[in-house]
C-alpha cells in the first residue's frame, strides 16, 4: 500500500443552517486519480472547494504531506486546479498563462521560459504559444489550463468538471489525454464530476457522493459491480431493482412474482429489509434468456420490447410488475424474441445485489 | 448555409430599395447633424468674403483669452474625469466585490441612474444651497462652528467649485458604466490566480487591472468629453465669470464678444477637434476591451 | 475569504455624504423662505408663478413631440438596420454617438447659422419653426440614448423570424411595424422615451440659443434674480427626474427575455 498523501478528516461544512458536507473522511494516496462523482448539489464541489481553500471547513481537518492546509489561504497550499470554465487570463497570451504560476513565484525568465515550453510539449500546443485565449477552441483553452496548472509543480491537482463544457468528442480525446499527463507526471489528483462514464474511465478510486456524505468509495470496478446503496447502485450505470418478498431470511429464499429465487447468502432483515421485503438489484448484462452456463436462478416475465442497438439487444421484460431489462450480444444465427413472449430470464446468485436503502 | 446565401443574393437585386428604408434617418442626421456641423468647419477656415483662410485658426491660438479658457476647459474637464473615475471604479468595487448586502448595490445604481441624469441648472442650485453664502454648510461651520468660510477667503465660484458640483454627476456615470465590466471579472480567474500562488495585490496588477484598463481609460474620456462640452450647469453656477470654452462660445452666439463670427466658427471648431479626438481614441480603447472580453 | 472588511463602507460612507448632504441642503435651503421657520412658501410662490406653468408645460409638450420625432426616426431604422442592412450598423451607430461627440452648443450654433430667417430652410423665421428646430435639437441629443435602448431592445426578440411569420400571415410593412415590432419593443420605447424626458425637460443650451420659452432657461432666469425659489425648483426638477429613471427602472422588470432564443 502507497502511503497517503492527501488525508481529509472528519470534514463538514455548512452554508447557514444547511449542511452541504457531512463527515468526509477520506485519504489519497501520493500519484493517486480520485473521482469525486454525484448529482449537482451532492456537496462534490464543496468538498473540492475546501480542498483548493476557497471555503472553510464547519468542523474538521484537511492534510496534504505533512501540513495541516485546513485554515491556509489558496495561495499558500501549493495546488493546481482546472475550472469548467477554463478561466484563462484573457489579456495573456498562451505563454503567459501558463508561465503566470511560475512569475509570481519569482522564477528566473528563462527558467519559465523553458517551463513553459515544456508545457506546451505535453498539451501538444507548441505552435499557439502567442496566441490569446479568445482565439482557441474550447478544448484547446481547456489544455491550456490544465498547463499552467501543472507548470507550478502543484502537490495536489484539482479538477471541477474540466470536460463539461466541451464537446462530446473532445469530451473523450481530452479525458485520455488528462489521464495519460497526470500518470506520467505522478501528481495526485482529485476530479469532480457528474459523469459516471467519465469516473469510471479515468478514475483509480471513485467516491460517489449524494446529499453531503460519501455513500461508497471504492474502484470502478468495486462500485460498479458491488454498489453499496441503492444511490450507488443507480447513480452508476443502469441498474434493475425489483422487489421480493422474504420468505425465509435464513436461507435466504425470496418470492419475485411466482417465481422462488435462492439469493444464496443470509438476508440481514434489520438491514435489507422493509417490512418483509427486500430490493434486489441486477445488471442488465447479467440477465441472459434461457439457459447459460453458471446463470442457474430464473424468473419468467413477458418481452414488453426490444431494442436493437447493433452490436448489443436491450429488451425490457415484464417481470411481476416491475420492468427488467436485458442486455445480451448479438447473436446472427439466431432471432430475438418478439414483443408479447413468454421468457425464462437466467442470472447467477453472485450477481445479485442486495441494496440498502 | 443556404439559409445565408439566399437572402443575399436577393438582396443583391433589390439593393436601392433596401436602401430607401434609412433614407429619412439618413436625411435627418444629415440635415441637422453633420451639415450643421460641417457649416461650421467649414466657417472656421473662411474670411468674411468667403475665401479659404487659416486666419481664424491662426487667432484662435494667439487669442490668449481664448487660449486660456480652452486650458481651463480642459483642465476642468480632465481633473473632474479623473476623481470621477477613481470615486466611481472605487464604490463600483465596493458594491461589486465589497461583500455589501445586494440592497446596497441596487440602491446605489438606481440612485446613479438618477444622479448622472441630475445635471444642469438645477443641479448648480443644489450646490449653491450647500456650500453657497446661505448654504447649508456654510451656516453650520459658521453658526456652529464659528468658521466664517467666506472671510476667511473660501469662494466656491472657481475651477474647483465647479469640479465638485461636476463629480455630482461625473461619479455616478462611471458607476453606472463601470460596474457591468467589473462584473464581467470572472471570479474564477481570481481564483485561478491564488491556486497558483498569486496574492491578492499580484492578481489586480496582471489580471484585472489589465483587463479593466480599456474601460477605465475609455469611461475616463467619456466622462472628460462629457464635462467639456457641459455649459449649463457652469452657467448658472458661476454665470459667466469662469472663463471656460463653451460660456466663451455662448456668449460669442449671444453677442460676438469677439468682434470676429469666424473665430466663433474657429471656437466651436476647437471643441469638436478636442472632443472628437477623444471620442475616437475612446471607441479604439472599447473595441480592444470587447475583444478581450469576448 | 468572505471576510466582512471595512474599506468598502467608508467608500461608502463616504460617497453618500458627498451625494446626499446637496440633496438635504437644497431641501432645507427651499423651506427657509419664511424667517419665522420652515414652510413650503417658495414651492408656492413657484407653483402660483405663471412663467413656471407656462415654461413647464411648453416644454412637456416639447419633449412629448422630441419623443414622437425619435420614436419615428429610430424604430424603423433600428429595425430596417437589423433585417435589411447589417453592413450599414457600424455607420448608423456611428452616427448615432455623434451626439455625444459633438457638443450641444456647437450643434445649436451650426442650426443658427444654418437655419435663420434669410436661409432656405428658415426654421428661425417663425416661432412655429423654432418650436420645430428645437424638437429636432432634441431629438438629435437623444438620438445615442434612444437608438440604443431600441437596438437593445430589438436584440432580444428575433427580427427576421418574427417578420416572416407576419410575412406568411399576409401581414404588410405597416401592420408589422406597428403591430408585431413595436409591442415587441415597447419597454425598451419607452425606457427611452423617460430618458429622453428626463433630459430635454430642463435643457438649457439649446432652448436659450433659440430664444425658446423654455423651462430650462426659466430655471436660469430664476437662479439669477432669486434665492429661495431656486431650491425649491432643483427639488421639483430632482423628483421629476427620479420619477423618469424609476419608471425607466419599473418598466425593465416588464421587459421580454428573449422568447426565441435558447435559454441557459
Amino acid at each position: 500500500m502507497a502511503e497517503t498523501f492527501l488525508s481529509i478528516k472528519d470534514v463538514s461544512k455548512s452554508f447557514g443552517p444547511v449542511q452541504v458536507v457531512k463527515n468526509f473522511n477520506l485519504d489519497i494516496d501520493k500519484g493517486e486519480f480520485v473521482s469525486f462523482l454525484g448529482p449537482s448539489g451532492c456537496g462534490k464541489t464543496t468538498m473540492l472547494r475546501m480542498v483548493a481553500g476557497f471555503e472553510e471547513p464547519t468542523a474538521g481537518t484537511i492534510m496534504i504531506g505533512d501540513r495541516d492546509v485546513t485554515n491556509l489561504k489558496p495561495n499558500q497550499r501549493n495546488i493546481g486546479m482546472v475550472f469548467q470554465a477554463y478561466a484563462l487570463f484573457p489579456n495573456l497570451t498562451v505563454k503567459q498563462n501558463i508561465g503566470f504560476g511560475l512569475k509570481v513565484a519569482g522564477v528566473p525568465k528563462a527558467e519559465i521560459d523553458a517551463r513553459v515550453q515544456e508545457m506546451l510539449d505535453i498539451i501538444k500546443l507548441s505552435q499557439f504559444g502567442d496566441r490569446y485565449p479568445f482565439q482557441l477552441s474550447g478544448g484547446q483553452q481547456q489544455r491550456i489550463a490544465l498547463a499552467r496548472a501543472i507548470a507550478v509543480k502543484p502537490q495536489v491537482l484539482l479538477l471541477d468538471e474540466p470536460l463539461s463544457a466541451l464537446d462530446a468528442k473532445i469530451r473523450v480525446s481530452l479525458r485520455d489525454e488528462i489521464r495519460s499527463i497526470q500518470r506520467k507526471l505522478g501528481i495526485t489528483t482529485i476530479f469532480v464530476t457528474h459523469d459516471q462514464e467519465e469516473a469510471l474511465s479515468m478514475s483509480d478510486r471513485i467516491v460517489v457522493m449524494h446529499d453531503g456524505k460519501a455513500e461508497q468509495i471504492g474502484t470502478p470496478f468495486e462500485i460498479y459491480n458491488h454498489p453499496a446503496t441503492r444511490f450507488a447502485a443507480n447513480f452508476v450505470g443502469t441498474l434493475n431493482v425489483l422487489d421480493a418478498k422474504v420468505l425465509d431470511p435464513r436461507k435466504g429464499i425470496v418470492a419475485i412474482g411466482e417465481d422462488k429465487v435462492d439469493v444464496g447468502a443470509e438476508i440481514d432483515l434489520s438491514h435489507h429489509a422493509k417490512d418483509g421485503v427486500v430490493a434486489l438489484a441486477l445488471r442488465p448484462e447479467a440477465v441472459s434468456l434461457g439457459k447459460r452456463k453458471g446463470r442457474d436462478r430464473s424468473v419468467t416475465g413477458t418481452i414488453a420490447d426490444v431494442h436493437f442497438l447493433g452490436s448489443v439487444i436491450r429488451m425490457r421484460a415484464k417481470v411481476a410488475g416491475a420492468n427488467l431489462l436485458v442486455d445480451t450480444f448479438n447473436d446472427p444465427d439466431q432471432a430475438p424474441p418478439k414483443r408479447g413472449d413468454k421468457v425464462d430470464l437466467t442470472f447467477a446468485a453472485k450477481d445479485l445485489l442486495l441494496l440498502n436503502d | 448555409m443556404t439559409d445565408a446565401t439566399l437572402p443575399t443574393a436577393a438582396a443583391r437585386q433589390r439593393l436601392p430599395l433596401a436602401w430607401l428604408g434609412i433614407v429619412p434617418f439618413l436625411v435627418f442626421a444629415l440635415l441637422f447633424l453633420i451639415m450643421p456641423t460641417l457649416n461650421l468647419v467649414v466657417g472656421a477656415f473662411q474670411d468674411n468674403s468667403g475665401a479659404f483662410s487659416l486666419d481664424s485658426i491662426v487667432q484662435l491660438w494667439n487669442n490668449p483669452k481664448i487660449v486660456a479658457a480652452y486650458w481651463i476647459s480642459i483642465k476642468i474637464s480632465a481633473i473632474s474625469a479623473l476623481l470621477g473615475a477613481l470615486a466611481g471604479f472605487f464604490i463600483a468595487l465596493a458594491i461589486v466585490r465589497g461583500g455589501l448586502a445586494p440592497w446596497v448595490r441596487s440602491a446605489t445604481l438606481t440612485f446613479s441612474g438618477v444622479a448622472s441624469n441630475f445635471a444642469g441648472v438645477p443641479l448648480a442650485f443644489s450646490f449653491l444651497a450647500t456650500m453657497g453664502r446661505l448654504g447649508l454648510v456654510t451656516v453650520f461651520l459658521n453658526h456652529v462652528l464659528g468658521l466664517d468660510i467666506y472671510r476667511m477667503g473660501f469662494n466656491p465660484l472657481n475651477s474647483w467649485g465647479l469640479i465638485s458640483v461636476y463629480l455630482f454627476f461625473q461619479i455616478p456615470l462611471m458607476i453606472v458604466i463601470i460596474t457591468p465590466a467589473i462584473d464581467g471579472l470572472k471570479r474564477e480567474w481570481a481564483e485561478a490566480a491564488a491556486t497558483l500562488g498569486a496574492s491578492n495585490a499580484q492578481f489586480w496588477r496582471m489580471v484585472a487591472l489589465p483587463v479593466l484598463w480599456p474601460s477605465l481609460l475609455g469611461t475616463f474620456i467619456l466622462l472628460f468629453a462629457n464635462a467639456f462640452g457641459a455649459i449649463a450647469t457652469a452657467y448658472a453656477f458661476t454665470g459667466s465669470s469662469l472663463n471656460i470654452v463653451p460660456i466663451l462660445l455662448y456668449a460669442q452666439i449671444r453677442g460676438d464678444v469677439l468682434y470676429n463670427p469666424h473665430l466663433g466658427y474657429a471656437l466651436a471648431f476647437g471643441m469638436i477637434v478636442i472632443t472628437g479626438l477623444a471620442n475616437i481614441f475612446y471607441i479604439w480603447l472599447r473595441m480592444r476591451s470587447e475583444r478581450w472580453l469576448k | 475569504m468572505k471576510k466582512t472588511r471595512i474599506w468598502p463602507w467608508i467608500t461608502m460612507l463616504l460617497g453618500s455624504i458627498y451625494f446626499f448632504l446637496p440633496l438635504i441642503a437644497t431641501l432645507e435651503f427651499s423651506l427657509r423662505m419664511k424667517r419665522e421657520g420652515y414652510s413650503l412658501e417658495a414651492y408656492r410662490v413657484v407653483l402660483a408663478d405663471p412663467r413656471f406653468r407656462d415654461t413647464f408645460s411648453y416644454s412637456v409638450i416639447v419633449a412629448v413631440f422630441t419623443i414622437l420625432l425619435g420614436v419615428l426616426l429610430v424604430v424603423p431604422t433600428a429595425y430596417w438596420i437589423r433585417l435589411k442592412l447589417p453592413k450599414m450598423r457600424p455607420v448608423v451607430e456611428f452616427i448615432t454617438l455623434l451626439p455625444l461627440i459633438i457638443p450641444a452648443i456647437v450643434i445649436v450654433f451650426g442650426y443658427i447659422r444654418m437655419y435663420g430667417s434669410n436661409s432656405v430652410l428658415p426654421f428661425l423665421g417663425t416661432s412655429r419653426g423654432t418650436d420645430l428646430l428645437l424638437i429636432i435639437g432634441y431629438a438629435t441629443l437623444a438620438l445615442p440614448y434612444m437608438y440604443r435602448a431600441v437596438d437593445t431592445g430589438l436584440r432580444t426578440i428575433d427580427v427576421r423570424t418574427l417578420t416572416e411569420a407576419a410575412q406568411i400571415l399576409g401581414a404588410g410593412w405597416t401592420t408589422i411595424i406597428a403591430r408585431i415590432i413595436l409591442p415587441n419593443v415597447l419597454i425598451a420605447v419607452l425606457s427611452g422615451a423617460f430618458l429622453t424626458f428626463a433630459i430635454v425637460i430642463g435643457e438649457f443650451t439649446i432652448a436659450s440659443l433659440l430664444n425658446a420659452p423654455a423651462f430650462g432657461p426659466y430655471l436660469q432666469l430664476m437662479g439669477a434674480n432669486r434665492a429661495y425659489e431656486p431650491a425649491a425648483l432643483a427639488v421639483i426638477s430632482f423628483v421629476i427626474t427620479w420619477g423618469c429613471m424609476s419608471l425607466i427602472q419599473f418598466l425593465s422588470r416588464y421587459a421580454p427575455k428573449s422568447a426565441t432564443t435558447p435559454q441557459h
